[in-house]
């Protein structure tokens, strides 16, 4: 075990986790990160590919529904849209850290929030990586990338969720199923707001 | 706690345990059915609904035989797109022959509410024995037998019939008897459409602007 | 007290009819969720009914509601009830015969049933198309069932009566009265009835039954099995007792009056839609008072807890019945309704509850029960877990499918273009499903292969050995289980 070369700087190790997961979380266990680095050093700029990536396919070619042209959608709502998106994603990832910390008590789990959100953009990586899938914004194709990417970035969170928080496997399987109720949740909450808002008159139209 | 101690005696008493189920989960059932069952709006024929006439009964016997409420629904929402897309929407009064109803929950295919009179017989016929003859990337199943099947074997009318009036539903005596010679001569398909053709007929313009008395 | 001190010599807990019941559940299993992958194949490539009725698919989507709920659930139901009813009692089944006489009956009525639905008789309501003879049959063997269970339950040697017999009772008693009440029909002939409701008054009835079809059996009866089995898994008692009392109370109270949400903007009157409405969002409370009581249940296990494929699945299962429960609810406001109803998202939200929670939970109950039926070892651990994986990316498949074909379909109906016609016809909106019906096939099936992996696991694990005899504690002078 002397040979091996424990990295513990974060950039590498969001390559690392598409490779080597096991052993990037083996590190992580050892590792303490500040947060607030996680956050603005990596995190931000992760949260900032998908919108930027549905911003260019959108202007480009508009969204494709599916049911004749695609949509394409005044240049303000282009934006506004891109950036709540932006937000939404922010506060996604952070909510759920924060969320991760609070549930360590339970589980026994490492308190440090700097893990948490470290845990959290390593998950993130896949589907804000996928997320170039919006250059062509087709509901179907972009479906077709991120079920894959979802259920790999849950496999992800299953194997190292235990390993990085140093809890025993069981109790880690317990805090995962948790944390996959919480996104489930929070996913739905956000299909129905937004379908709410948007029959409320608050949403792009779409009329063709 | 007093509140805890009454619920020990529910824990350690089947009979009343039993009893306060029963009594706790019938107060929603209550409150809700019991006014719809004697509010009038709901029994009451609006513009020119009327009873089914033996034909077009086998026809929506066939409908719901063959499961048609699993894709189409017999529902227009007050909805504006849906109006503009199926015609006025749905009042209750319209339905008050429907035994069972068949608002469906679910549109795989469009709504049929106000089918009536937008196809020919023809077109009807020929869509419900292969769909895809007329409407290309149609999902919907073909109803081949239909066609090969006589109108007055799918049950027995009269019988219906009779059932249907002691559930005080408008047909005469004469109704029944007549009834098996509507029959003659059909076949399945030209019952359904029948059916089909009289969907959402029941709707005169004087209806327009009555929002129905539902509310 | 005397009762209790008396030791019936060679008394045994009757468990042959719990292992009849989870082979028949498994059974069920296959054929309704075989049947399941058939009509979500019809959705794309229709001509696979080869012109046959009793292939075509308005006949054969009945035959598998009617499979997995009744014949999958209920098997599922019964066995765990009678299984777990004589534990939390300490008494052997009373009535045993009738116990087996109920559980074949049972399958009779499911299985007749069935193919009467493939033969076309049908009453048209949704999870209650069979015809009157077998709605009176069902209500007898139903009834059986209820006395077989209330009387273990009477002649119990323990006072208090468990919670999850307190499901398992309001799952009993409530889809009785609802059966019996929606069921209410003029015979015409031995095969064809038409309802004594009509019209707007009938779709209240129906959907009154339907939803709580979904809420006592489909939720109230698997949180009975949620009650027992996890703190059994967990090792541990149920976290708070006083949330549970709370819990079941306003649970049984709240759900039976989120029925009308399924007729928003239909034509029934506003004040019942509502109502529905509202109750339905309160609901949200009891659904996940219990959700938190079972995850705090399972999170404060003991740490000799070994890895249970067994309890990965329920815990799984929890996670998926707090979204279902909460999806409910917000598809239960009108706002959100009005681009839901009809849609395909409708049928996600149904999968979400039916493969991720209800599934999930039986798979994991009886990862856990059956080794135990037989006093074995699980055949294969590390098939159970490839199990577990094919199940969340089934589920997962499936529902993510479905939202975005039902938001699609639903945002597309009602969209208006600049002249307020609509923008797009429903022939094109629909045309363009497909994909999501593929990811759908392809979810259902991967999920359904997972199921045939379990039964695989199973029967190799109950193979040739005989189920285990398993006494009855004695309880001594005070009251304590020896």
């Amino acid at each position: 075990m002397n040979g091996t070369r424990t990295n513990t700087d974060t950039g590498p190790l969001l390559l690392r986790v598409l490779f080597r997961p096991k052993e990037t979380f083996e590190d992580l266990s050892r590792a303490e990160p500040s947060p607030y680095r996680i956050f603005f050093k990596y995190l931000v700029w992760f949260a900032l590919l998908p919108p930027m990536f549905a911003y260019i396919g959108g202007s480009r070619y508009g969204w494709d529904l599916g049911a004749a042209n695609p949509l394409i959608l005044a240049e303000i709502q282009l934006r506004i849209v891109s950036m709540l998106y932006f937000f939404v994603l922010l506060t996604a990832f952070v909510s759920t850290a924060f969320a991760s910390q609070w549930m360590s008590e339970t589980y026994g789990a490492r308190k440090s929030l700097g893990v948490h959100m470290a845990m959290v953009t390593i998950l993130a990586v896949p589907m804000t990586v996928g997320s170039v899938v919006h250059l062509y914004p087709h509901v179907f194709i972009n479906l077709l990338v991120f079920i894959p990417v979802l259920i790999w970035a849950m496999y992800l969170l299953y194997v190292g969720l235990p390993v990085a928080l140093n809890i025993e496997p069981e109790k880690g399987m317990l805090m995962a199923s948790s944390l996959v109720g919480w996104l489930l949740v929070g996913f739905v909450t956000l299909l129905g707001v937004t379908v709410a808002l948007w029959t409320e008159g608050l949403g792009p139209s779409i009329g063709a | 706690m007093s509140g805890l101690s009454l619920h020990k005696r529910l824990e350690n008493n089947a009979g009343l345990l039993v009893f306060g189920i029963l009594v706790v989960s019938s107060i929603g059932g209550l409150v809700q059915i019991i006014p719809s069952l004697t509010q009038e709006s709901l029994k009451t024929p609006i513009g020119n609904t009327q009873v089914y006439g033996a034909l077009e009964l086998v026809g929506r016997d066939i409908y719901v035989r063959e499961g048609c409420s699993v894709c189409h629904s017999q529902q227009i929402r007050p909805l504006l797109a849906e109006v503009k897309r199926y015609g006025p929407y749905s009042r209750a009064g319209e339905f008050v022959y429907d035994r069972p109803f068949l608002w469906g929950s679910k549109r795989t295919g469009p709504d049929l509410h106000r089918i009536g009179g937008k196809y020919s017989d023809t077109w009807q016929k020929v869509h419900l024995i292969n769909p895809r003859s007329v409407v290309e990337n149609s999902i919907m199943p073909g109803y081949p037998w239909l066609a090969v099947r006589p109108a007055s074997s799918t049950g027995n009318i009269q019988a219906n019939l009779r059932a249907l009036q002691r559930l005080g539903d408008p047909y005469t005596d004469a109704d029944i008897l007549e009834a098996p010679a509507k029959l003659e001569g059909l076949m399945e398909v030209d019952a359904l459409v029948a059916y089909l053709q009289q969907l959402g007929t029941g709707f005169d313009n004087s209806m327009a602007d009555n929002h129905g008395a539902e509310h | 007290m005397s009762e209790n001190q008396q030791i019936i010599a060679n008394e045994y807990y009757h468990d042959g009819v719990v292992r009849f019941l989870v082979v028949c559940s498994m059974l069920w299993a296959v054929l309704g969720m075989g049947a399941g992958v058939y009509v979500a194949a019809e959705l794309i490539w229709p001509e696979i009914d080869f012109g046959q009725f009793w292939l075509s698919f308005g006949r054969l989507r009945p035959l598998h509601t009617n499979a997995i709920i009744f014949g999958f659930g209920v098997s599922a139901l019964m066995a765990t009830a009678f299984y777990s009813v004589q534990r939390t009692c300490h008494v052997p089944l009373p009535t045993l015969r009738l116990a087996w006489v109920t559980a074949m009956l049972w399958q009779i009525c499911v299985l007749s049933g069935g193919l009467s639905l493939l033969a076309g008789m049908n009453s048209g309501k949704e999870y209650a198309e069979l015809e009157w003879p077998f709605d009176i049959a069902i209500a007898i063997v139903w009834i059986s069932f209820g006395v077989v269970f209330f009387s273990t339950i009477a002649c119990r040697r323990i006072k208090p009566i468990y919670i999850s017999n307190w499901f398992y009772g309001g799952l009993i008693i409530v889809i009785a009265m609802l059966h019996v009440v929606n069921s209410l029909v003029m015979p015409a002939t031995l095969l064809k009835s038409y309802p004594v409701y009509a019209g707007a008054q009938d779709a209240i009835v129906q959907w009154w039954y339907g939803h709580n079809a979904v809420g006592f059996l489909l939720t109230g009866g698997f949180l009975g099995m949620l009650y027992y089995f996890l703190p059994k898994l967990a090792d541990r008692p149920i976290w708070s007792y006083k949330l549970s009392v709370v819990a079941f109370w306003s649970f049984t109270y709240a759900y039976i009056w989120a029925g009308p949400h399924h007729l928003h903007y239909n034509s029934i009157p506003d004040w019942v839609q509502n109502l529905g409405m509202v109750m339905s969002l309160i609901l949200l409370a009891p659904s996940w008072a219990t959700m938190i009581n079972g995850i705090m249940t399972v999170s404060s296990a003991s740490e000799k807890l070994r890895t249970d494929p067994a309890l990965k699945f329920i815990v799984l299962s929890l996670a998926f019945y707090g979204l279902a429960t909460f999806e409910g609810p917000m598809m239960a406001i009108k706002s959100v309704n009005a681009v839901s109803h009809f849609t395909d998202w409708t049928i996600g939200h149904v999968h979400s509850g039916a493969l991720g929670w209800n599934a999930l939970i039986v798979f994991g109950t009886f990862y856990y029960l059956v080794p135990r039926l037989v006093d074995a070892k699980l055949y294969s651990v590390r098939l159970a877990n490839i199990h577990f994986w094919l199940a969340l990316a089934g589920t997962m498949l499936y529902v993510l499918s479905m939202w975005g074909a039902g938001v699609s379909q639903g945002l597309l109906w009602l969209s208006l273009d600049e002249f307020g016609e609509p923008s797009f016809s429903f022939k094109d909106i629909m045309a363009s499903m497909p994909p999501y019906y593929m990811l759908r096939l392809l979810g259902g099936f991967t999920f359904f292969l997972g199921t045939l992996l379990m039964i695989f696991n199973l029967v190799m694990t109950m193979k040739g050995r005989p189920t285990v005899r398993v006494r009855p504690p004695k309880i001594t002078a005070t009251g304590e289980a020896q």
